[in-house]
């Protein structure tokens, strides 16, 4: 009797054993196969940033207490860096009237600003904002996964940039360099298809920047992308720019065309 | 209680955040913007009425001006570029009789970009050079280029200026570029003619220069100027500005060759060369609140020294007439040494409003110029209120200006 028993025990805990041990083996499988932040935040850079040298308009739309108070058309140029990785763009200013024909280059942050009626080369601070609520950095593309840490905190469901609620990681980001615009970022990221949902900028001392959604997913340059942000203020929220982007193509950028000297000649097509 | 009342207001925080986020983005629903297309044109016509009191006694003097800018810049085949800027200014003054047109022909040219990294210019262009703010001695083709002065704001002088007949060439590589560029003698004398294209203020004489720019790293990259021409020696240039942090930018101007006393080619003394420097030097700090402040270290190493320009000054009348006026034809300080300080604050407390103010100080007699700017704009409106004061004794730098105080209301409407 005893001896069945033990034999029943030894069984029941050979089989625990072996429920146990392919639990954990299933268990490491899942975590291995679980996405870093790091690599959530790159798939989600990639969807926002075209894999080639490219060409786009944005266009912003500034709005204060409801009303619109503003608005700017840009087209941009936009090529990776191959060795940092980071994007340099060139931008030209189209709309307003007054701004028409002015013309920026951005490479990290050497940042310089032409115009074509005083022919001045102006070298910028990532601090001189052109574009009102907009800093430099918001209207170029740049890769997120290139300049920050990435660490997931958990996934959630947030309401995202046309009110439904969606499943996502939520990551918080904190910058790898010292020269970078913002110095830590919360960001969800759709964990269906990591697709950048929302972001939360903040400064050194923890103070709200900006909010940004992602939204008006559309598919260009065979990439379902967001070609809207929009952006509200940190301390105001009736402050609200929406930045849409439109005219999508692939661009032939020569690595020449990244230097102050270029700008006067830099036309968009 | 309290610590309850607390406790309910941070919980309440993320619901009342997402509250507004709703409602920004229902309003960010209602955008029908549609990107706007490049155009080739630039059009903008100017109105001004201004008030002035001149060094002395009398009464105020009045004046209007009208003006209409173009600037075009298309192209017109695959590679080609024509780009043309004219300004007509209409003048008059309350107690003259008439008006006074003076048209400034600034560019006319043509471009060819023959591969990306190759390009070619041809016809009068306004090439100019320099990093600094308030004084630019790598500015090379500046002499003579003033036709029409409509502001003393340094953004003005440079816009409002002719361009100089030449051919240029410019050759890019990844990181850096070359340029040269050759300015023929076209005519003999600037002219006074209401509407001409005065090639003798700005062609009167032979002229060359080349440009090497080179990125050393991410955060320096030098230019590097020669220049020269018919009846003066070759100069150097150099120009650099730095990325110092998030918000300040520094900056280096400098010329250096063998060249004559600003005194001696005013006042046609004998020849008195010798290697002499030029420099401006100085920062620009933007505040979190978009508030930038430049301060400029300026040295003419042409210009008279405190001694000499009280020699002068105290002299004879002509004499110092004609040095003042050739100094400012040249757009050369008349001393050794000045400060300029600049502030510009766009969007300042209310969108669209632009506050600017300039201050240039001679550091030899201590005369001050200042200038301040409001500036609203709505789509294509500007309405810009200007002041200008020049203070110190009447024979001073600033002091010496005809008009003491002037005001001035300008309103821009672009087409």
């Amino acid at each position: 009797m005893h001896c069945a028993m033990f034999r029943q025990a030894q069984t029941a805990m050979q089989l625990q054993r072996l429920i146990v041990g392919a639990s954990v083996i299933v268990f490491s499988n899942m975590i291995s196969a679980a996405p870093s932040a790091q690599a959530i935040l790159a798939a989600s850079d990639a969807i926002r940033n075209p894999g080639k040298p490219f060409g786009l308009t944005v266009t912003l739309v500034e709005y204060r207490n409801g009303k619109q108070a503003g608005s700017n058309t840009l087209n941009v140029y936009s090529k990776a860096d191959t060795n940092s990785g980071q994007f340099r763009s060139l931008i030209r200013f189209v709309a307003p009237a007054r701004d028409a024909g002015k013309l920026m280059l951005k490479s990290g942050n050497d940042l310089w600003f032409f115009d074509p009626a005083s022919k001045a080369s102006i070298r910028l601070s990532p601090q001189q904002r052109l574009l009102g609520q907009a800093a430099n950095g918001d209207v170029v593309t740049v890769n997120l996964a290139k300049d920050y840490h990435a660490q997931l905190l958990g996934e959630e469901a947030i309401a995202d940039g046309d009110r439904q609620m969606r499943r996502c990681y939520r990551l918080a980001l904190t910058r790898a360099a010292a020269d970078v615009t913002y110095d830590h970022i919360d960001m969800w990221i759709d964990v269906t298809n990591n697709r950048p949902v929302k972001g939360r900028f903040y400064t050194e001392s923890g103070q709200l920047l900006k909010t940004a959604y992602y939204r008006r997913f559309q598919s260009q340059l065979s990439v379902e992308r967001p070609t809207e942000t929009v952006i509200i203020d940190g301390l105001d929220s009736n402050w609200v720019t929406v930045m849409r982007y439109s005219d999508y193509a692939w661009r032939d950028v020569p690595e020449a065309w990244f230097q102050r000297d270029y700008l006067p000649r830099f036309r968009p097509e | 209680m309290r610590t309850l009342a607390l406790g309910l207001i941070v919980a309440a925080t993320p619901v009342l955040a997402l509250d507004e986020d709703a409602a920004a983005l229902s309003l960010a629903d209602q955008t029908a913007a549609k990107p706007e297309k490049s155009k080739d044109w630039r059009v903008f016509a100017e109105a001004a009425v201004r008030q002035s009191t001149h060094q002395g006694a009398g009464a105020p003097q009045h004046g209007e001006r009208l003006s209409l800018d173009v600037r075009y810049d298309g192209s017109f085949a695959a590679g080609w570029r024509a780009v043309f800027a004219d300004r007509l200014d209409m003048n008059r003054l309350g107690d003259v009789a008439g008006n006074t047109h003076v048209n400034t022909l600034k560019e006319a040219y043509l471009s060819w970009q023959a591969t990306p990294d190759r390009a070619a210019d041809l016809g009068r262009i306004n090439a100019r050079y320099g990093v600094a703010m308030g004084y630019n001695p790598t500015d090379y083709f500046r002499a003579g280029a003033l036709r029409s002065i409509v502001s003393l704001d340094p953004a003005s002088l440079r816009e409002n200026r002719l361009g100089s007949v030449m051919l240029r060439g410019q050759k890019l590589w990844d990181g850096g570029s070359a340029s040269v560029l050759y300015s023929p003698k076209l005519a003999d004398r600037p002219s006074a003619g209401d509407y001409s294209i005065d090639l003798g203020a700005t062609n009167r004489r032979e002229r060359w220069l080349a440009a090497f720019s080179q990125k050393l790293s991410e955060q320096i990259s030098p230019q590097f100027l020669l220049s020269g021409g018919s009846g003066q020696s070759a100069q150097l240039g150099f120009n650099l500005a730095l990325l110092l942090n998030n918000a300040t930018v520094a900056f280096a101007e400098w010329t250096g060759g063998r060249a004559a006393s600003l005194l001696a080619q005013a006042l046609a003394r004998p020849d008195d060369a010798a290697f002499r420097s030029r420099l401006a030097t100085g920062f620009t700090y933007t505040t979190e609140s978009n508030l930038s402040l430049t301060l400029e270290y300026e040295y003419n190493g042409t210009g008279l020294d405190r001694d000499g320009w009280n020699e002068l000054r105290q002299g004879s009348p002509a004499s110092y007439r004609v040095y003042r006026s050739f100094a400012a034809k040249q757009q050369e300080p008349v001393t050794r040494e000045n400060l300029f300080f600049h502030a510009t604050w766009t969007d300042a407390m209310v969108r669209h409003l632009d506050l600017t103010a300039m201050v240039r100080y001679n550091v030899a007699d201590h005369s001050r110029l200042h200038w301040v700017e409001a500036r609203y704009h709505w789509r294509r409106v500007d309405l810009a209120l200007q002041a200008q004061r020049n203070d110190g004794h009447p024979s001073s730098d600033f002091g010496a200006l005809p008009e003491r105080r002037i005001v001035q209301a300008v309103l821009r409407y672009f087409f």
